[in-house]
């Protein structure tokens, strides 16, 4: 006998079947609103925007078709920005991605003091990324920044050209920030799921005599593979949307060389061409979802 | 020491034993405080966003914020007394005299007229956008507007002109406002927009001539008189000086930021050239639009090679860490110079800026009522909202905060910021402090002097925002930094009229 039932039975009166607890409804309300009203509401308020223009001078949003649209594909800025994005994303997948598991193999261990070592690996992660682009711009400043110093010291780079003015330098400078604070984000995961794995396949393919590098390219990764494949996914979707790094470090200089989509779509917004910039984020979030279904489908990813 | 004497530097200490042991309520105590810790806390507030030159403000004590007129007071209390409980709300910069408002705005006018004070303080970018949001919607969230003289034609229509309305609410226009007073040179250039005034001149960073006496003296260079010598001037101390690590210049050159805008337009206007011409068409692309830009890349040379990553917190910086020699830029940086952690203090002098080659195209050829001069402006003015749903409280607000009394001590108390009022510049408050030291004003006659002959005024018009924010300063960041157009500053330029004049028939202006 349901709750309902014996509430109905006892009581001689009965709330309407959707609202009981056998149905989903009460339970589903509060958050269905809350998605209509922070992610449907300015969805469609963005999309809505994305097929109007702002008209200066009576301040009016007039309806214009695809005109936004339009104006986006030919954009050579927002193709370089996506360029951009595109690079940065890949390069900053891999390198925290090969780092993660490296740490993570490292830390995978019951010795003492790694316990420390792995509370120790979550640390950057509290930092807010703003301080962290602060700090990484101090550290790089051209003038007295501390990394700057050692790099002329070691002649890797010249006093004349200081990591911030030039593009491929400014790129990595500020992938540097990225990196150091989000591979123990990746080392977290893959920590997790190797901890997870069971013992008996690599016992038997101890018995077996198969080498660490058999053993870790036979069965730790394949094994590790959708455990791998959502932190890249969860990782990607962050780093494709990367704003504050490049604000802070670069503000997308030298020229435009680090102008991401999502900063360029900030930096319309600040000049109040409120539709162009909704326009330039719906072609983020079409990127995102286009590209994450690709790979929730390629590695099979099942949440 | 004296009993006052003693008074003064134990007053932390008694007002914490005041409070401590009851004699003193918690409001008094944080008003207290919040007076003797002005300073650090405008430092903080300083922080906030980035916001524009004031290293000079660093500090000062309970006497400097002292109000001197209570007659101002006692009439605030009167006029004020329906409004009392209303709060109003303010959105600005993080600029002096919005950080000295809102360290006095509690203790002297919400306590004499109980009207409460919100200041927001965020990056200047981000105040166009909340202003920008609030008069689409004509939402009135903010009843007062911290406007950029460059946004003036965009936010006109939205704005109550404050000398109609001073004049048609005569309950609650203040005795003594003076509005003679106020610079008219500030008032044309920063306020007025196709005739009507737009605000209240609230801010004057403007652009003069910074040098290093000594260098100028032990290498025996003449002090510049125009923009050539100007030139030579900074190559010649760059050649004599970088071994020891200082530059003839520096710039603020960021790809993309407003900061390079502002030092590009003072070449293009110091080499008689101007943004529009008559006919609203681009014309920094001409003879001396190419001269000015080519002018501009010989400074960036002649700059720290960090100077294309550096803003105007960059340059000074530079400057007051002695990385350069002189600098044409804002006036407000000066007093870092001679505050007590600088590496240059009581080395540097100020003049008004040389003046421009071949000579300065009139206004009347410009067009969007750009001024074309060296001294180039960024002030702001103080704004009251059409849309404000308290707009007699706002305006009691922003009649105090623009008070002879208060800004006079904006100049003071903000670590000798430029003033406004003709009279803060003759104020023995501002005068006093004309000696090197924190906050010094001893620049102010180069400013005084560049406000009322050579000011200059971006243009006018309701996409210079859009214009001046983005388009100019990436593309010019491109030239600068050899991303593009191969260091031709002609191609720069054509690219530049390009999009400007493409911007500007689409907007239908």
């Amino acid at each position: 006998m349901s709750t309902a039932t014996f509430t109905r039975e006892r009581s001689g009166w009965a709330l309407p079947r959707f609202m009981t607890a056998e149905h989903p409804f009460p339970w589903l309300a509060p958050i269905t609103v809350m998605l209509l009203v922070f992610g449907i509401y300015p969805l469609a308020y963005s999309v809505w925007l994305s097929f109007h223009k702002r008209n200066v001078v009576s301040r009016q949003l007039d309806f214009a078709g695809f005109h936004q649209w339009a104006r986006a594909f030919s954009d050579t800025r927002m193709w370089d920005a996506l360029e951009t994005t595109l690079i940065y994303t890949f390069i900053a997948l891999a390198v925290q991605l090969a780092l993660g598991i490296l740490i993570a193999l490292l830390l995978d261990t019951d010795r003492k003091g790694y316990g420390i070592l792995r509370a120790l690996m979550t640390l950057p992660l509290v930092v807010p990324p703003a301080v962290t682009g602060m700090m990484f711009l101090l550290m790089q400043d051209g003038s007295f920044g501390v990394l700057s110093f050692y790099l002329y010291a070691l002649n890797l780079i010249s006093p004349a050209q200081p990591i911030l003015t030039q593009p491929v330098t400014a790129l990595l400078a500020i992938l540097l920030a990225d990196i150091w604070q989000w591979t123990p984000f990746m080392v977290l995961i893959i920590l997790a799921g190797l901890r997870a794995l069971p013992k008996e396949p690599f016992e038997a393919a101890a018995i077996d005599g198969a080498s660490g590098i058999q053993t870790f390219l036979r069965l730790t990764l394949p094994m590790l593979r959708k455990v791998i494949a959502v932190a890249v996914l969860i990782r990607g979707v962050d780093l494709f949307r990367i704003y504050d790094y490049v604000y802070i470090i670069s503000a997308g200089g030298p020229g435009t060389a680090t102008e991401t989509l999502s900063f360029y779509a900030g930096r319309i917004y600040f000049t109040g061409d409120f539709p162009y910039a909704a326009t330039l984020s719906l072609i983020v979030l079409v990127v995102l979802i286009g590209v994450s279904n690709l790979f929730v489908r390629l590695f099979k990813v099942r949440f | 020491m004296s009993f006052r004497d003693h008074d003064k530097k134990t007053f932390v200490a008694d007002t914490c034993n005041d409070f401590t042991a009851r004699r003193i309520t918690k409001r008094d105590f944080m008003r207290k405080m919040a007076l003797a810790g002005i300073g650090f806390s405008a430092f903080g507030s300083a922080m906030l966003g980035g916001g524009r030159p004031n290293r000079g403000m660093l500090g000062f004590g309970v006497e400097e914020a002292r109000a001197q007129d209570t007659d101002m007071l006692k009439w605030l209390a009167d006029v004020g007394k329906p409004y009392a409980g209303t709060k109003i709300r303010y959105t600005s910069e993080a600029t002096p005299p919005t950080i000295v408002a809102n360290q006095l705005v509690a203790g002297e006018f919400t306590k004499a007229t109980g009207i409460e004070v919100e200041v927001e303080i965020v990056p200047l970018e981000q105040v166009l956008a909340k202003a920008t949001q609030d008069v689409q919607g004509q939402l009135g969230t903010y009843d007062v507007y911290y406007l950029d003289q460059s946004w003036m034609a965009t936010f006109a229509q939205d704005v109550i002109d404050p000398r109609e309305y001073y004049d048609q609410n005569k309950a609650l226009a203040m005795p003594n406002f003076d509005w003679d007073d106020f610079s008219k040179p500030l008032v044309d250039g920063i306020a007025m927009y196709n005739g009507k005034q737009c605000g209240i001149p609230f801010d004057i960073p403007i652009f003069i001539l910074m040098y290093r006496k000594d260098l100028f003296d032990k290498h025996n260079i003449a002090l510049p008189t125009d923009l050539d010598a100007y030139l030579k001037a900074v190559q010649a101390l760059t050649e004599a000086e970088k071994g020891n690590g200082i530059f003839g210049t520096a710039c603020q050159a960021k790809s993309g930021h407003y900061s390079l805008e502002c030092d590009w337009t003072f070449a293009l206007w110091g080499h008689g050239g101007s943004i529009f011409n008559k006919d609203k068409k681009f014309v920094g692309n001409d003879e001396r639009g190419i001269a000015g830009l080519k002018f501009y890349q010989e400074l960036v040379k002649n700059s720290p090679p960090s100077a294309t990553t550096w803003t105007w917190d960059g340059q000074g910086q530079a400057l007051t860490q002695g990385q350069a020699a002189m600098a044409i830029t804002w006036g407000e940086d000066f007093p870092g110079f001679d505050a007590n952690d600088s590496k240059v203090k009581g080395l540097f002098e100020a003049l008004p800026a040389p003046k421009e080659v071949p000579g300065r195209r009139a206004t009347a050829d410009c067009g969007f009522n750009e001024i074309p001069a060296v001294g180039h402006q960024g002030g702001s003015t103080i704004s009251l909202s059409q849309y404000s749903k308290n707009k007699e409280a706002a305006w009691l607000f922003m009649q105090w905060v623009c008070s002879k009394d208060v800004m006079a001590r904006v100049s003071t108390l903000g670590g000798g910021a430029s003033p406004m009022r003709n009279s803060s510049f003759t104020d023995p408050r501002v005068k006093a402090k004309a000696v090197v030291g924190p906050g010094t004003t001893r620049h102010f006659e180069a400013i005084k002097y560049t406000i009322d002959n050579q000011m200059g005024s971006e243009p006018d018009m309701p996409i210079w925002a859009d214009l001046s924010n983005n388009d100019i300063p990436v593309e010019l960041g491109k030239l600068l930094t050899g991303q593009d157009y191969g260091g031709d500053a002609k191609a720069c330029l054509d690219a530049i009229a390009h999009i400007v004049d493409g911007k500007v028939k689409d907007a239908g202006l």
